[in-house]
């Protein structure tokens, strides 16, 4: 017989290093000489998207086109320090380094501009690729024309952003305190099918919701949270490296198996934005966040189907014969 | 309108159009000229002293480069993302499957392969521990000096007497995890390569160039002024990457042989010898009231460290301070306890540590709302944490605490999207 | 060593090679042809991923002697330069790309799918590309993209329909 039921699973994650562990970032931002950017920053995007969120950033920030910027990442040689892709820390914490070095790159070029605009500074601003008079955006000047007419008077605009995430150390007896610097928090719904008879449990839908601060790329986003379900479906269902007396029996994807697309269902992501105020433009992150309430939520759906509860993971179909068999 | 001209918006990865194309450059996708290719041998025992390493048949082996064993490491032999606990080659002793014994660098692949077939190794075998009981058990064998048991940490919140005393209803549990990998698609890859001026570069598969040039300079015995690693595009980490994992042995390699080296794990040495979600048992015991009020939660957490620590103790100590989940709860007391063994070796993966804890705390919020006749969703709204209540370390946050408006969207979608053929 | 031809993307090549190489090999070593990724060795996870005589195949388990004389397509050869092929475009639409590694098989493998069927339903695209593993993407915007490219492809080729 096949039975259905709904889970719920919800999380919070501390993002960065927490605990006083030394957790920092920097950047550099290098407005060249036709006005297109460089970004320079440590971090490593292992396919999560963190060059595409700095570029953004940096575009936002200086109020240059997103396609005019562009990042060079992950070089002792050429970038500074941005610490590791890890603790979902980058979007927060190389974010606002990145966004720092661009704050003070267009406060320097909007310096220079004001000598050009015969005003101060402050009465100056850069978007969408102009640099214009706030009480007056008619009176602009492109971007690009600016920045070759800075070099060509020999000024570079380049500036180096430094951010500092490490948090207070909590009381080493107790773990009392600010531990660290703000957390991500998520639900996640999952629907399941449970073949009585054979054990198989079918994913049928996964809805997730995730506060992020704010979404610096809704896409990128989306490209986590999908993911991270299935890796999360696949920990809840069928994932298990197998050690015999410490030797490894599950040693190929033959026999460690992973979900195929034929294993994952589909995804809604629901992206929540409650901002934080340190996040660059509000944002906090989601990489790990997005995985954690997977299985949580597919152990409560078999449950809220069959009536059985499994404690030991992977819900393979063996131990919901064997939990059914007892439960009769 | 956005106040935002291009934060929030869908734009266009920097990185797809180089892999739609198949041009983007991955570690394995470098070839440099005279580039010879790097294996190890790694251990057939879980936990052996090491009496002799034979090498002499893998160096006569023609289209061999070069052959290292621990007595030919020119720095510390020893590295480690948080605690310098692992040898680059084992000396002394080794203490899990898939320890890495020799090195041999060879013209083709093969070649290294059938040279590290040469190579013997005389073992005495030790006690082996392969369950966080035995390796704690009194007369355990120390896997390590100092003992197997990494890290004891302490969560105290309250009182969590007081709180069960005022909880109508207690639900007690232990939930047990497995191991489990991070199954990128693409394998430990680096290649290493000196130049003239004698300068080290590293281009490998990684999340922190960094860290990775702290560990491959001291034991490459160079200043970091010397040592360059460069992330090339790689294909997914999920923090199995962020251990060392080929560097080092590239490195080696390449200095050893003044070849450029690429070394590149085949699955099989992935999934043995990379690390893996950390396998914890958790002891769980959560006390609400009538009216589905939490008020005490008391934990235990071991987990299954395997040989080394990579940066477990962290990951440990994390998942007891997410063990309350994203609820208030006045009274917490958790321990947690990361204990070495003999197994494969565990690190960060995606998660740290809070699968493990969500899993727990999860099970018992569902626990709790039968027993209390309400449903799953009720109990988590009525104990959500929001701005101004305290989370387990008894920090406050102000702002950005959304996951009440999480649960929310959850019902919202509940209600519009009912489940078919579901129990009601 | 044996004397072999090979059309890789409508380019001849005549080598002389030991026919038990592996075809995945040739193509990276010999030919330089890096966008076939090999991630398991074994015909698991389908990052080796090309077309032969327009089939889909693991080139870690084809020995170069058993593809004498075939056609066989990369990745490379799907673009015309940089221009590039419907279903690269719409890979890059939908989002369906992460970290990319395995990209180019799954690109084949799509569009192996298509070339046997022009508007196939999300479960035929599951099925087609179930050979291929990624650990990045949970495969959601994969099947977008191969629909988004039946749909484009149908309505070039006036066949309509498909979305």
């Amino acid at each position: 017989m096949k039975k259905r039921g709904r889970g719920i699973g919800c999380n919070l994650y501390g993002i960065g290093y927490g605990f006083n562990r030394p957790d920092h970032s920097a950047a550099t931002v290098d407005v060249t000489d036709d006005g297109t950017v460089i970004v320079y920053s440590g971090c490593c995007d292992m396919g999560q998207g963190s060059d595409t969120v700095l570029c953004q950033i940096a575009a936002e920030t200086l109020g240059v086109p997103y396609e005019d910027v562009s990042i060079v990442s992950a070089d002792t040689g050429r970038t500074p320090d941005a610490g590791a892709s890890t603790a979902s820390r980058q979007t927060y914490v190389s974010g606002n380094a990145v966004k720092k070095a661009a704050e003070e790159v267009k406060a320097k070029l909007l310096e220079f501009a004001a000598e050009m605009f015969g005003c101060e500074p402050e009465k100056l601003d850069i978007k969408d690729g102009k640099v214009f008079r706030k009480d007056d955006p008619s009176d602009f000047m492109p971007f690009k024309e600016l920045a070759k007419d800075a070099h060509q008077r020999g000024k570079q605009f380049i500036a180096f952003g430094w951010y500092d995430n490490t948090t207070k150390d909590v009381d080493q007896e107790t773990n009392q305190g600010d531990a660290y610097a703000t957390y991500i928090y998520a639900t996640q719904v999952v629907d399941v099918e449970v073949d009585t008879e054979t054990g198989e449990v079918t994913v049928l839908q996964v809805f997730a919701a995730h506060d992020v601060g704010r979404a610096i790329n809704p896409m990128n986003i989306e490209q986590q949270v999908e993911g991270a379900v299935a890796q999360g479906l696949g920990y809840a269902l069928m994932e298990e490296i197998i050690l015999k007396e410490g030797r490894t029996m599950t040693p190929g994807f033959n026999k460690f198996l992973i979900p195929t697309a034929m294993d994952v269902p589909r995804v809604i992501t629901s992206i929540v934005e409650d901002p934080e105020p340190k996040g660059p433009y509000g944002a906090k992150g989601v990489g790990e966040g997005a995985i954690i309430p997977t299985a949580a939520a597919t152990i409560n759906a078999v449950y809220d189907a069959i009536g059985v509860r499994i404690t030991e993971l992977p819900i393979t179909p063996e131990k919901i014969l064997k939990a059914l068999a007892e439960k009769q | 309108m956005s106040e935002f001209s291009i934060v929030g918006k869908r734009a266009e990865r920097k990185d797809v159009r180089s892999k739609v194309l198949g041009k983007a450059l991955y570690a394995g996708d470098l070839y440099r000229p005279g580039m010879l290719h790097g294996k190890a041998l790694r251990s057939e025992y879980p936990h052996a002293r090491i009496i002799s390493i034979d090498t002499s048949r893998a160096e006569k082996l023609p289209g061999v480069h070069a052959v290292m064993t621990h007595k030919d490491i020119p720095g510390i032999n020893r590295f480690g993302l948080a605690i310098l606990d692992q040898p680059v080659l084992a000396d002394d002793k080794v203490r899990r499957m898939g320890d890495a014994v020799a090195l041999v660098a060879a013209e083709t692949v093969e070649i290294a392969e059938e040279a590290i077939r040469l190579i013997k190794v005389e073992y005495e075998e030790l006690p082996a521990y392969f369950t966080v009981e035995a390796a704690l058990a009194e007369d355990a064998l120390p896997i390590h000096e100092g003992g197997n048991l990494l890290q004891h940490t302490k969560l105290r919140k309250g009182n969590v007497e007081e709180g069960f005393a005022q909880s109508d209803i207690i639900v007690e549990n232990v939930y047990q995890t497995q191991r489990v990998d991070h199954a990128y698609i693409e394998p430990e890859t680096s290649v290493a390569e000196l130049d003239h001026e004698g300068n080290l570069t590293v281009w490998s598969s990684t999340q922190y160039p960094f860290r990775d040039r702290r560990q491959i300079a001291p034991v490459v015995n160079m200043p970091s002024n010397k040592v360059r690693v460069i992330q090339m595009t790689t294909g997914g980490a999920f923090g199995g990457k962020d251990d060392i994992t080929t560097e080092i042995q590239a490195a080696l390699l390449a200095v050893k042989t003044g070849r450029p080296v690429k070394v590149v794990w085949s699955r099989q040495e992935s999934m043995v010898c990379s690390t893996k979600r950390h396998p914890m048992k958790i002891f769980i015991k959560t006390g609400a009231t009538r009216d589905g009020m939490l008020m005490a939660m008391e934990g235990k957490i071991y987990s299954d460290k395997g040989a080394y620590c990579s940066i477990g103790h962290f990951i440990t100590k994390k998942a007891g301070l997410h063990l309350s989940g994203p609820y208030h709860i006045p009274h917490i007391k958790v321990d947690t306890y990361a204990v070495y063994t003999n197994n494969t070796i565990c690190g960060p993966y995606r998660g740290f540590g809070i699968l493990q804890a969500s899993f727990a705390h999860e099970s018992q919020m569902d626990l709790l709302a039968e027993k209390l006749g309400m449903s799953p969703l009720e109990i988590r709204l009525k104990n959500a944490l929001k701005v101004g209540l305290s989370n387990a370390t008894g920090q406050v946050f102000e702002h950005s605490v959304g996951f009440y408006e999480t649960l929310k969207r959850a019902e919202e979608y509940m209600k519009t999207h009912p489940l078919e053929g579901g129990v009601e | 060593m044996k004397k072999l031809k090979l059309i890789v993307n409508d380019v001849v090549y005549e080598l002389e090679t030991r026919p038990e190489r592996r075809l995945l090999d040739v193509l990276r070593d010999e030919l330089h042809l890096t966008g076939t990724k090999e991630g398991c060795s074994e015909g698991e996870c389908g990052a080796c991923t090309v077309l032969i005589d327009g089939k889909p195949a693991d080139s870690c388990l084809v020995l170069v002697g058993q593809v004498d004389g075939c056609h066989i397509t990369t990745i490379e050869g799907l673009s015309d330069g940089n221009e590039l092929h419907t279903l690269q475009q719409a890979f890059i639409k939908a989002g369906a790309v992460q970290c990319g590694y395995c990209t180019p098989g799954m690109i084949l493998s799509a569009k192996a799918v298509l070339d046997q069927n022009p508007n196939p339903s999300e479960e035929e695209i599951r099925k087609g590309l179930s050979g291929n593993l990624c650990r990045c993407t949970g495969y959601q915007k994969i099947v977008d993209a191969v629909r988004l490219a039946a749909g484009e492809l149908s309505a070039k080729t006036g066949k309509g329909g498909g979305n």
